[in-house]
């Protein structure tokens, strides 16, 4: 078998077309756009080397560490809400029968519309005249379409507010994802082993504990490493709900990238910033990696 | 097995191939440049015929009729994004050498960027010919568009910013239309004590509050080229006086100002809920269609203060690698052509470029009262936000005057603020 | 027996709450796009007056949506083919093969998942644009099928990695190829993993707007996206039309999404794992 699995031509088969594909397409301009990020670059004029001064320029960015502080807020906030959300969900709905489907449809709904309408549709929802906020005013609170939070243009507090809501929005978008990201594996473990476990005496919570999540640890580390990468480079809610405003409170990475490179035509910059956030991206996973995925379990 | 995957494979190719072989036909008639047409492209930032903005509707039909008129020489395509995209999509395509022949573009920093590279031709030599150049109503229309004595682009309309205002509620409220500052304050009270929402503004879309800090900044005699050059500061003083001013004024916004889009704010207006707002006259259009009944309402008065009105056009460049210049000029010629000047007047209800002369009864009746502010103007100045040497340092503009509407800055300290930014970026 | 069922009813309610949130503002959608734009603004919530389908008429023909839609299925549909065969392959032999570079690939590949779009995005137009892949459907399969790769990848060597090693001895021992041992026993048992990332990536692609919006330029090959962005005007939204065309646009993929899930979980209950 060892022979079969070390097969040089075997090997080739299976990897070549993924490899060249990701080469030639992608890889290559990842390339060039860290080139780019060391260039002064309008995309309308030739790329001009200048070395580290965008660089330079970006550490002493305002707008830059707010987006940091922004992006990590994300990363922790998406991170943690999506994996409790996301295994409580796979657990209540692998252990109800009647339901379970229209449930978890309902559930992953929001994740197959495209983040640019419902960023638009949230938008509406929050506007201070005929949102939330009205809605609660014609259920009897009085005056608070004028009283009520700002929700997205408070700029109170270390995270803002409208972060804030707009962190509830993307989990209330991509738990589905992460969701059916578990129920998928939840799905292959084995049934005799829950069938031993409950003629053991054990409780649906206690096969929970000691059975199904020690097993889906692997794929835990993948959701985590899948929502931490989505989280550092989100951009269609942010852009949509807020575009970054008010002053640049709610600015991301990538919107920030988005409004130097496109915005402003400063494509190098944006450049330099796509290159941060890739190392950040990298860091972020080799950590989840390392701290999640401890041991593999034979099933 | 594995003749199966490769012929599963194969079949797929095929699949695939056929399909994009189907899209690839429905194009239709890109490639009929043997037969001699000279096929150029027009780029713009709004569908034409998904959209009900007036003033795109209108090219729309400048499009077609310029295509059937040169049936046989000249044929345009039109390619079309939302404004939110226009810019990425130019950029890409002047990066990769395919830049439109045709493309629209905003006075100020960014047609800046198309001119300085040698992107954007300029149109001297065509405005000269067969006196089209005397069609327009003077040389001052050209004032954004001329870099070095050439010109670069040619304006198409005239939109110009102005207060529009609710007759009825001024007369339940007892006030006159206001002619300087103090009296504005004044009317915007009495029209508080009457029970109406004076103002209805979005600072939620930072431009529209940043328009009225332009004109305030004016009003103070803020002089935008002295700042760039570094020989004036914005600490001097003015900038504060305006922003101070723009406090006073935001007593009398409508209470959800902070957080309304441009979209809601004009709804506010011409659903009746506010007696004043401060927009330019490309919302007549979008006004009167939404409210069939407000046109005999509305009035227009010049912004309190100031002698000079805020105006915007829409200005076509021509690409200078462009390999049909005559066909280029030819459309252009189109756009500034009486039918076209005409229907801007009359349906579109911005200020036409030429000296056309249009049937003003058919017009909205708001245009009479645009056009009357400007003649009466002593002058024209461009938005703030695109009158300043780059598009960031405008939009920086835009946020630093809605911090101080959301009581996040000071006056003084947004002065401080735009010196400090000037002088790391601009000078 | 019965805290068991009580304990039930917490779950159905909270299950049925969460409903009530997820279903609420679509809803809320589906009935604006029944509305006259000027509606909207006066009331926001009330079921609406005279209900129109003028909005979905408009929508439909004036933004193309017919072609669009179609557009956007070839496209989803190859990128959706060409990334599992791709992927899973490539997935296999990283989480199955025995070389030692197999790690580093798998780091290679999520490369792409880090950067962001807007990066490449520059670079490989002028590079499509110079081989005439532009302004075609196929200059959009492509990227979209690369950008597929590292999360198929991702996912399916989670899903290879967990499967018992017996299966692939005893396949061995049964004188089974090594394309035999992926195709007849390792795929068919990755099944969900492979709904999932089939998902996940045609969903994407199906809601992509940046690359779409720069690439196509002629009005018969826009995919649904952009077309859908064409009721933003430059001054003003028309929001009823715009959520008519929203309406339009995730009816396909919710069809499409309730077959397959469907089976795929009849193809699960009628034990398709057997460990």
């Amino acid at each position: 078998m060892d022979k079969l699995l070390r097969n040089k031509k075997a090997i080739a088969v299976f990897m070549a077309p993924g490899l060249i594909l990701f080469t030639v397409i992608l890889f290559v301009p990842i390339c060039q756009s860290v080139y780019y990020s060391f260039c002064e670059y309008k995309a309308i004029t030739p790329p001009e080397f200048i070395g580290l001064e965008n660089y330079k320029t970006l550490f002493k960015d305002k707008t830059f560490w707010i987006a940091i502080k922004n992006s990590l807020f994300f990363l922790v906030f998406s991170c943690v809400t999506q994996l409790i959300m996301g295994l409580l969900l796979a657990g209540l709905l692998t252990n109800i029968d009647k339901g379970r489907n229209l449930f978890k449809n309902i559930i992953y709904l929001p994740c197959v519309l495209s983040s640019a309408a419902l960023g638009l549709l949230w938008m509406f929802i929050f506007s201070p005249q005929f949102g939330i906020n009205k809605l609660i005013e014609t259920l009897g609170v009085p005056n608070y379409s004028v009283d009520g939070p700002l929700w997205l243009m408070d700029t109170n507090g270390f995270i803002v507010l409208p972060m804030w809501v707009i962190a509830f929005v993307s989990l209330w978008q991509y738990v589905g994802q992460s969701m059916m990201l578990y129920m998928a594996q939840i799905s292959g473990i084995s049934k005799e082993l829950y069938e031993a476990s409950y003629i053991d005496g054990c409780t649906k919570a206690k096969t929970f504990r000691f059975i199904t999540l020690p097993l889906i640890r692997p794929m835990v580390a993948t959701a985590m490493s899948l929502n931490a990468i989505g989280s550092l480079k989100f951009f269609d809610m942010v852009y949509n709900m807020t575009e970054g405003g008010p002053n640049h409170m709610t600015e991301v990475l990538a919107t920030h990238l988005y409004q130097q490179g496109f915005k402003y035509t400063k494509y190098g910059y944006a450049s330099a910033i796509g290159v941060v956030l890739l190392v950040m991206c990298l860091l972020v996973t080799a950590f989840i990696n390392k701290v999640v995925k401890t041991e593999q379990y034979e099933m | 097995m594995k003749k199966k995957i490769i012929a599963a494979l194969m079949s797929t190719l095929m699949v695939a191939s056929m399909f994009t072989g189907c899209g690839a036909s429905g194009s239709g008639d890109s490639g009929s440049s043997d037969s001699g047409v000279e096929e150029i492209t027009w780029m713009f930032w709004d569908d034409l015929n998904a959209t009900e903005d007036l003033i795109s509707l209108g090219y729309k039909d400048v499009i077609d009729r310029f295509n059937a008129d040169y049936e046989g020489q000249y044929h345009v395509n039109v390619v079309t994004t939302n404004l939110e995209d226009y810019y990425t999509k130019l950029n890409a395509l002047v990066a990769s050498n395919e830049t439109p022949d045709v493309f629209i573009c905003s006075p100020g920093p960014q047609l800046t960027d198309y001119v300085e590279p040698g992107i954007a031709a300029p149109l001297d030599d065509y405005l000269a010919q067969d006196g089209w150049k005397d069609t327009f109503t003077s040389d001052a229309v050209f004032t954004q568009q001329t870099y070095d004595g050439k010109i670069y682009a040619i304006p198409l309309n005239t939109a110009a910013a102005c207060c529009f205002y609710n007759t009825e509620m001024f007369e339940a409220a007892g006030v006159e239309v206001p002619t300087n500052w103090d009296e504005m304050l004044d009317a915007c009270d009495k029209l508080q004590s009457a029970g109406y929402t004076p103002i209805t503004i979005s600072a939620g879309t930072a431009w529209c509050l940043s328009m009225v800090a332009g004109y305030l900044c004016e009003a103070e005699g803020v002089d935008l080229a002295a700042l760039a050059d570094g020989s004036a500061s914005w600490e001097d003083g003015k900038l504060e006086a305006a922003a101070t001013k723009l406090m006073d004024l935001s007593k009398y916004f409508q209470s959800t100002a902070a957080g309304d889009t441009n979209d809601v704010a004009t709804a506010n207006f011409y659903n009746e809920q506010a007696a004043i707002l401060i927009q330019g006259s490309w919302a007549i259009g979008q006004m009167n269609g939404a409210n069939a009944d407000f046109e005999d309402k509305c009035g227009v008065f010049q912004f309190p203060g100031v002698d000079k009105v805020i105006a915007k056009s829409d200005s076509l460049c021509v690409s200078s690698t462009t390999k049909h210049p005559e066909a280029c000029a030819a459309l252009l010629k189109y756009f500034t052509d009486d039918t076209a000047q005409k229907y801007t007047a009359e349906v579109g209800g911005k200020i036409p470029v030429t000296n056309v002369e249009y049937d003003a009864e058919k017009a909205p009746a708001q245009l009479a009262y645009v056009m009357d502010v400007f003649s009466n103007a002593k002058g024209t100045f461009g938005f703030y936000n695109e009158s300043m040497p780059t598009t960031e340092t405008g939009s920086h503009f835009d946020d630093t005057m809605v911090s101080v509407f959301l009581g996040q800055m000071t006056p003084a300290d947004a002065a401080t603020d735009m010196e400090e930014y000037y002088a790391a970026n601009c000078r | 027996m019965k805290k068991l069922s009580i304990s039930k009813i917490i779950i159905y309610l909270f299950l049925i709450i969460m409903a009530i949130i997820y279903v609420a503002p679509l809803l809320w959608v589906l009935m604006v796009s029944f509305k006259e734009n000027a509606e909207i603004y006066t009331s926001p919530f009330g079921l609406p007056k005279a209900p129109t389908f003028e909005n979905f008429k408009f929508a439909w023909t004036a933004g193309k949506l017919g072609i669009a839609t179609l557009n956007s299925f070839i496209v989803c549909v190859i990128t959706l083919i060409f990334s599992m065969i791709i992927g899973s392959m490539a997935a296999f032999g990283i989480a199955r093969l025995r070389w030692k570079l197999a790690r580093l690939s798998l780091t290679y590949f999520l490369l792409g998942m880090m950067i962001p779009v807007h990066c490449v995005l520059i670079p490989l137009f002028t590079r499509f644009a110079k081989v005439g892949l532009t302004n075609s459907l196929i200059g959009l399969i492509i990227p979209y099928l690369t950008f597929s790769l590292p999360i198929t990848i991702f996912i399916m060597v989670g899903f290879f990695e967990s499967m018992p090693n017996e299966l692939i001895e005893s396949a061995c021992i049964d004188g089974a190829t090594i394309y035999e041992i992926f195709f007849k026993v390792c795929l068919p048992l990755g099944k969900t993993g492979l709904f999932v990332t089939g998902l996940m990536t045609f969903v994407g692609n199906w809601n992509e707007l940046l690359f779409a919006m720069v690439f196509i330029s002629d009005d018969l090959k826009k995919t649904l996206p952009v077309s859908l962005s064409k009721f933003v005007g430059p001054y003003n939204t028309n929001y009823t039309q715009m959520f008519a065309a929203i309406i339009i646009a995730i009816i396909p993929t919710i069809v499409v999404y309730c077959a397959f899930s469907n089976q795929i979980v009849d193809g699960l209950t009628a034990g398709a794992v057997k460990g």
